[in-house]
């Protein structure tokens, strides 16, 4: 470019007529030698410098290249951290394909090894009887759930039925019997076994032993089977050895859209199994809600510590109906987890939230009464400037309006010095007793299950006299005891704002859930509105009583307490029944009364001096003790209060169950 | 070659050249000017500087955050000092656009900014877009200090800084985390083996040798260079906290093994008694900060501090110590007014000077002054019956911040000479008889006083 020279010589192109309009340009222009010479030269200026400018470019381009050269180097090292950090992916990868696997089933001891790493033992004693069913990861070969059914029992089947059906396609499966697994194995069961390709599960007999490896959907990878020979013995130990075949991470991983939320599924769902459709690989279950923001939601930055244990599932129905809760603030919430499990702190991360662990120290209800201590201390740590603090547990429902509940009742704990708490939780109100969702109540019992706790109480009173690790004293218990409460009351509403849904726990058994809590009413309207809330005050709340009482029919006192004619068929009326309290501890006549409306019986909960409030077909119901209560008064003189006698000994409740 | 033929590329090349030209103009100012620094486009007249690229590395970052609603606020103590210094012509030209870049455009390697943790609601995505928009980012994390006086909790990692490059610059966040005690704390910036050491030069970074505490600061808003930001509201007290922040964690680990070796003192009295030390430290805390005077954590308190974590139950007083030449004669009368008459007082300003104070429920507060010498430190006693005078002596010191009993209080940073000075090499072992005039290992005498100054330096209330 540098040396072309424009040719002065250039002539007219008169000759050629065929020309393009270009061309014409050009002609036109040739005619006018001096300015097409300034053109020229011009051009070639121009040329000068573009290519001046060009030699800089590259030059200071090389230079920046250069510069970034001596950066680049440490990123790689950087880049190679990270990719240290993510071994799971890599692992995939690795060029063995295949696990052996070995299975074990026998009347005292079943064991599952994977690579010759023992995934499964159990030979203890008078436990975890029924069908232990393990599934792998099939990219990775990792124990994604471990569950046993005991299917000895009845329902067992059904639930198992449930599990595996959420297991999703091309999982691996090991089932292995201890003891005895066919008892109560029903027809839906033995077909789900026969749809997984199993020969002898279909077949399983009394006291039989059987051990299977497949593939979910896909083709049987191993079965051994041994029949009873008689009712009073068992089969044979088998153990099964079998190739397990790995297939690719790409194959066992869903296609999601990537994002940050379907990053945390991924991780989830490549690690654990039995969540259901929240890992489903088309249209999955969300797991962000994004629920209504409250309006002027006071409670929005109250920290909210979930207590929690290795039940993952319960964790993960909790945290789905706390998160979808209007109002719910997901940067206050921690869970705290009583133990290095990693499945509960797995659902945590799903979620998104801030997990902690917690050494377990003690035993029973000692370590729970500990594992409280160390979450509430530690919440208040996390969160310096909070007044109050948020408490629930794994296995709760949260109403919709939890927080909105929680936001137009709080002002109370800091107001009122007579309040102990605000809890979510009415220990009486049950489908049949409780009714409107816009009222409160004062009582004296700490309910607990979803409740506020106030700082100042913690931190002044409560955290310095805890019960040591050596006292098994369970905490709930201990606050519930007259030197912490100190005559101080608690706000409930009149139906509840949390859900029991526990079954399995240390002071919960299904007959116990069933008996207990399983008919509570549980809120489901959104955005309730709480009337009158300023009543709920102490002295307002005394004038709100005595109104109450004084607008209240007496009913007929002649009639059964427990037959369900003791209140009219009516709608929105107030009754008032007198039963005979002799002293502020004597609960009797209460407790039959309570046994036979068939609430909380086990022992006193939701009295208020005296005085319990509920309602009986749609009518507001008083229950008054007397003479013990200030309420006492309120009785006519004519109406001889109920007495109701105690049954005799033997029968006893159900154990000495508490709730926890 | 056809003459025509030489015509048209003649034109052509022209043509792509200019459009070469175009884009080398286009390029050049955006990318290679700003190598260069902001000296080199200062002829170009209007908006002078704002191509450097430390000005575009925060306005991207400020971008960023905005967008992402991380609530950072300044805390570049060079650039904040700048501001401070010509805070009325940044407040002047708060709006208008601003003709020069006088803050941001200064060549330094990096910009550092503050975050409270608390107020940050979506820490995930932040990260990715960062990267998205062309930094490379480092997150150092570790675990959680509040988490650390619980026994046997372990939680997930906290973020404690972020290092976000563009380019040669790099922006340097601090996260704060709210404590117990009313304050911020910052973590150290540990590298962890596999961060690679030559990311950024660390050592030039102004926060994180050490972890740090600081009052939680009230923000403003203000526009610099044209970019809005947050800085503290008053930008000088921060500067002075900066160079005294550091913080020590309680040895929280240690205290637990020594409450194992000696149980915990449960008894009602015991607890009583830490109550009322408690109330009357704090107290203690709040009057002297009124009065500006800096204090730290002496002797049985001290001690109780770094052995236990907690107020030593039999140790009947709290004490604290003070440089002499942070007295201020109106100390007495603010104990006084905060309702701590004077129990007592010996010495005098110049020599031994001790004050003594009532608080509530029979716990005293001790207050001890503290004399530099070139090679020590020394604070007095005297016996009140014969007039002696005695003398301890420490080694310098510098003070830390630490979190004692929900408080943020100053220890000195070296504190196991502090406290062998005092308590001699056996101090984890619990004394309940101590004599001050002959059990402390830094004891010596020091004389009488003069029968005639008695009335001035030995004042029994």
């Amino acid at each position: 470019m540098d040396d072309w020279k424009p040719s002065p010589l250039l002539k007219p192109f008169g000759a050629r007529k065929k020309r393009s309009w270009y061309l014409t340009w050009k002609y036109k222009l040739t005619n006018q030698r001096t300015l097409r010479r300034f053109c020229q030269t011009g051009a070639v200026l121009f040329l000068l410098v573009t290519v001046i400018v060009n030699i800089k470019l590259i030059l200071d381009t090389r230079r920046a290249i250069n510069e970034a050269n001596e950066d680049s180097e440490p990123e790689q090292d950087y880049d190679e951290a990270l990719g240290r950090l993510d071994p799971p992916r890599r692992r995939g990868s690795s060029p063995r394909r295949v696990l052996d696997v070995e299975v074990y089933s026998s009347r005292s001891k079943v064991y599952v090894a994977v690579d010759g790493t023992t995934v499964l033992e159990d030979e203890a004693r008078e436990q975890g009887r029924g069908i232990h069913v393990i599934v792998l990861n099939q990219a990775t070969g990792h124990v994604m759930a471990k569950r046993v059914f005991d299917t000895y029992s009845p329902h067992e089947d059904e639930a198992m039925v449930l599990f595996l059906n959420m297991v999703a396609p091309g999982r691996v499966l090991i089932c292995t019997v201890k003891d005895e697994g066919s008892f109560h194995l029903k027809d839906t069961a033995k077909a789900l076994l026969r749809s997984l390709g199993s020969q002898a599960g279909p077949a399983l007999g009394w006291r039989d032993t059987w051990a299977f490896v497949g593939r979910k959907g896909g083709p049987v990878l191993g079965e051994k089977h041994s029949k009873s020979p008689a009712l009073s013995s068992w089969g044979d130990p088998v153990l099964l050895k079998t190739d397990v075949p790995l297939s690719s991470t790409e194959e066992a991983e869903c296609h999601w859209a990537d994002t940050e939320l379907n990053r945390r599924r991924r991780r989830f769902c490549s690690k654990v199994e039995g969540y259901g459709s929240v890992c489903s690989c088309k249209d999955p279950t969300p797991i962000e809600f994004s629920p209504d923001p409250l309006p002027d939601n006071k409670v929005l930055n109250v920290p909210v510590a979930v207590i929690a244990g290795n039940r993952p599932n319960y964790l993960y129905r909790m945290l789905r109906s706390l998160l979808s809760a209007q109002g719910v603030s997901p940067q206050m919430i921690t869970v705290f987890i009583d133990g290095y499990y990693e499945e509960p702190m797995d659902v945590v991360a799903l979620f998104g939230l801030r997990g902690i662990q917690h050494t377990p120290i003690s035993i029973k209800n000692a370590r729970v009464s500990q594992h409280y201590k160390a979450s509430l201390t530690a919440t208040f740590n996390l969160f310096p400037e909070a007044k109050f603090a948020v408490v629930l547990e794994e296995d709760l429902d949260i109403a919709v309006d939890f927080f909105s509940f929680l936001s137009q009742s709080i002002h109370l704990l800091e107001e009122d010095d007579s309040l102990y708490c605000i809890s979510a939780w009415n220990d009486q109100g049950y489908e049949h007793t409780a009714e409107d969702p816009t009222l409160l109540y004062r009582v004296e019992t700490m309910p607990g299950l979803g409740w506020v706790l106030r700082k100042s109480l913690y931190k002044e009173e409560l955290e310095p006299k805890w019960p040591t690790p050596e006292k098994l004293w369970d905490w709930d218990m201990w606050m519930r005891m007259p030197e912490q409460r100190r005559g101080r009351e608690c706000i409930i509403p009149d139906v509840s704002r949390s859900y029991h849904f526990g079954i399995v726990g240390l002071n919960m058994n299904g007959y116990f859930h069933e008996a207990y809590f399983k008919k509570h009413k549980f809120n489901t309207v959104p955005g309730v509105q709480l009337r009158n809330v300023d009543s709920l005050k102490k002295e307002a709340y005394e004038v709100e009583i005595h109104r109450l009482l004084s607008e209240a029919e007496v009913l007929d006192h002649s009639k059964d307490p427990c037959e369900d004619s003791f209140l009219p068929d009516t709608e929105g009326h107030t009754y008032v029944a007198f039963i005979r309290m002799e002293k502020d501890d004597d609960f009797t006549t209460w407790t039959q009364l309570a046994k036979c409306l068939h609430i909380w019986d086990l022992d006193v909960r939701g009295n208020h001096r005296g005085l319990w409030r509920l309602f009986r077909k749609k009518n507001h119901f008083l229950v008054v003790g007397v003479p013990a209560s200030p309420y006492s008064v309120k009785k006519p003189p004519s109406v001889t209060p109920i007495f109701l006698e105690p049954p005799p000994k033997e029968e006893g409740a159900p154990g000495a169950v508490e709730q926890t | 070659m056809s003459r025509i033929n030489k015509n048209v590329i003649l034109a052509l090349l022209t043509l792509t050249s200019s459009a070469f030209l175009l884009f080398q103009l286009y390029y050049y100012k955006h990318y290679l000017s700003a190598k260069n620094g902001a000296g080199l486009s200062k002829s170009k007249g209007s908006r002078i500087g704002f191509d450097s690229i430390q000005w575009r590395a925060v306005k991207k970052f400020i971008t960023l955050t905005s967008s992402q609603n991380v609530p950072v606020f300044l805390i570049d103590p060079l650039i904040l000092e700048l501001i401070n210094k010509n805070f009325e012509q940044v407040k002047n030209t708060s709006h208008g656009a601003a003709s020069e870049c006088n803050f941001f455009c200064v060549p330094r390697d990096f910009t550092t900014f503050a975050l409270q943790y608390h107020l940050w609601k979506n820490e995930e995505g932040w990260f990715r877009v960062a990267e998205n928009m062309g930094f490379q980012c480092l997150k150092i994390e570790s675990k959680d200090p509040r988490l650390d006086g619980i026994d046997s909790l372990s939680g997930t990692e906290i973020p404690l800084h972020y290092v976000c490059k563009l380019a040669t610059h790099a922006i340097h966040l601090v996260v704060f985390y709210e404590r117990s005690g009313n304050y911020l704390w910052h973590g150290p910036l540990r590298l962890k083996g596999h961060i690679d050491k030559k990311f950024v030069p660390f050592r030039k970074l102004q926060f994180g040798r050490y972890p740090g505490a600081f009052d939680r600061p009230e923000l403003q808003q203000i526009t610099v260079d044209g970019l809005e930001i947050l800085i503290p509201k008053d930008p000088t007290h921060f500067l002075e906290e900066m160079p005294h922040s550091r913080f020590i964690e309680c040895r929280y680990k240690e205290a637990r093994a020594f409450f194992q070796q000696y149980l915990e003192d449960s008894t009602v009295e015991a607890m009583a008694f830490r109550k009322s030390a408690k109330e009357l430290l704090q107290l203690a805390a709040k009057t002297l900060k009124e009065l500006g005077v800096r204090f730290w954590l002496s002797s049985g308190t001290c001690l109780g501090w770094y052995r236990q974590c907690s107020i030593i139950s039999y140790s009947k007083d709290v004490d604290i110590g003070i440089f002499i030449q942070d007295y201020k004669s109106n100390i007495i009368s603010a104990f006084q007014d905060a309702g701590l008459p004077l129990k007592h007082k010996f010495g005098k300003v110049e020599d031994s000077l001790e004050l003594s104070f009532q608080g509530k429920d029979d716990v005293k507060l001790d207050i001890f002054f503290f004399y530099e010498e070139t090679d020590h430190m020394w604070n007095g006693g005297t016996q009140a019956k014969t007039g002696k005078k005695f003398k301890y002596l420490f080694p310098k010191f510098a003070l830390c911040w630490t979190e004692f009993v929900d408080m943020k209080v100053r220890v000195p940073c070296e504190t196991i000479e502090y406290i062998e000075a005092n308590y001699g090499k056996t101090w984890k072992i619990p004394v309940k008889t101590w004599d001050w005039k002959r059990s402390p290992s830094n004891v010596q005498p020091n004389g009488v006083w003069p029968v005639s100054e008695w009335d001035e330096v030995i004042q029994l209330y």
